[in-house]
């Protein structure tokens, strides 16, 4: 069985990543979802957080993605995302503080606000890089 | 003829005037680089987004039609410059834009405009044509996502709540940094799909999460966005091309003016020349008589 599998992340200002990976982890309505090699021919949107790429020879790599969609077919996987931000480009104190603010805007919220769904978008995005910020740190 | 100081004059301020259509052609050249390669940048997504929604709509057989009992109301986006200075680039698209207003008109569309650009502003406001949504000041450049997402964030609200039963875009398509045209794209109702009438090869089975009809939406809405930012790209890319060969073309005015005054300067020159030799013999002949 193949263990390995082609994968492209490309955003409207280019191609990001071309390769092959043994495993992508991705955040979808239905909660993280990982895929391997053989996957079922599969579409899916994407919500705001962290796309992992686990490459055939180890390393992860790692993107938070402002939301898109995702396909795979035929084995090959094709992420399109909105954008895609490598972590240690985030500022954790700032990502930190994004987040909080974004928190609070949406408690303040009603729930039917027609707001409501671009505010929950920004939370899950400044959560997404906070966490993937301190993740980085960490390490 | 012209006093020779009027001339010089008249020499060093076109000069002055050839050194900055120099420098905005130049300016203009770099920018344009920029734009072609983001616009060879945006391929690969627009590409791969539209194999998915080809896939996903193939699949499904999703209509995506306008909201029900929506008004006969079109939102079209006219993509001109918010400045002057690059030729015919600015009356083109609006001319195009007027047509398609008459166009739309004439099938019973109540037409109002999202107007990008201080141009086109300008002239929606000269000419008191409806303007839903004006966008000015898109410096320092235009085609950015965040300009497409606005623009698409509009014209779906108003899709689904049927305020609009139609939205197009006008902009100028970029061919060479000599030719561009001005076209006009509809983006909503969706049109993406073309079924070939060969094309009766059985849909391929997808797993769809987390259910077609929730992924649609978003389908559309990414396509919108790609769309919207592929026709400001080609605008942003139009604009510096045409203002690259605007102004060439002054530059070399400005030099073919430059030789036309050069000529008659030394012309008036020599005249004066002739004129004082004149007088001193005249002088001189007078002195010894």
């Amino acid at each position: 069985m193949a263990e390995r599998f082609k994968v492209k992340l490309v955003t409207p200002t280019g191609v990001v990543f071309e390769g092959e990976a043994r495993q992508v982890v991705a955040v979808g309505p239905l909660g993280e979802f990982g895929v391997l090699a053989e996957h079922i021919n599969f579409i899916t949107s994407l919500l705001p957080g962290v796309l992992r790429i686990e490459r055939p020879d180890g390393p992860v790599e790692s993107w938070v993605i402002s939301g898109g969609l995702t396909e795979v077919k035929d084995g090959a996987m094709t992420v399109l995302a909105n954008s895609a931000q490598t972590p240690d480009s985030i500022d954790r104190g700032q990502a930190a503080a994004e987040e909080r603010e974004a928190d609070q805007k949406i408690s303040a919220m009603s729930f039917y606000d027609p707001e409501y769904p671009a505010a929950e978008e920004a939370l899950l995005l400044a959560r997404a890089r906070s966490q993937a910020a301190s993740a980085t740190a960490a390490r | 003829m012209a006093s020779l100081k009027a001339i010089r004059r008249r020499i060093a301020s076109v000069k002055s005037t050839q050194q900055i259509t120099r420098a905005m052609k130049l300016i203009a050249a770099a920018r344009l680089r920029r734009a072609q390669e983001a616009l060879i940048a945006a391929r690969p997504y627009s590409e791969a987004l539209a194999r998915v929604a080809d896939s996903l709509l193939n699949a499904q057989g999703i209509d995506l039609a306008p909201a029900q009992n929506a008004e006969k109301k079109a939102l079209v986006a006219v993509i001109a410059a918010d400045r002057g200075l690059c030729g015919g680039y600015n009356t083109n698209i609006i001319r195009a834009g007027e047509e398609v207003l008459h166009s739309l008109q004439d099938d019973g569309f109540d037409v109002a405009f999202y107007a990008v650009g201080k141009k086109a502003v300008d002239h929606y406001r000269r000419t008191e044509a409806p303007i839903a949504v004006e966008s000015i000041n898109n410096a320092p450049r235009l085609a950015t996502i965040g300009l497409a997402r606005t623009i698409a964030a509009r014209m779906l609200a108003d899709f689904q709540s049927g305020a609009i039963s139609q939205a197009s875009i006008v902009y100028t398509q970029f061919k060479s940094a000599l030719t561009q045209k001005p076209v006009c794209e509809q983006l909503l109702p969706v049109q993406t799909i073309e079924k070939k009438p060969d094309d009766t090869a059985a849909p391929l089975d997808y797993l769809i999460e987390p259910s077609p009809a929730e992924l649609v939406p978003v389908v559309v809405k990414s396509y919108l966005e790609a769309s919207i930012f592929h026709a400001l790209l080609e605008a942003e890319a139009s604009e510096y091309g045409a203002k690259m060969t605007a102004m060439d073309s002054a530059t070399n005015n400005a030099f073919e003016m430059i030789n036309a005054l050069t000529l008659e300067m030394n012309r008036a020159r020599q005249a004066q020349i002739t004129k004082e030799l004149m007088d001193i013999v005249g002088g001189a002949e007078a002195l010894r008589g």
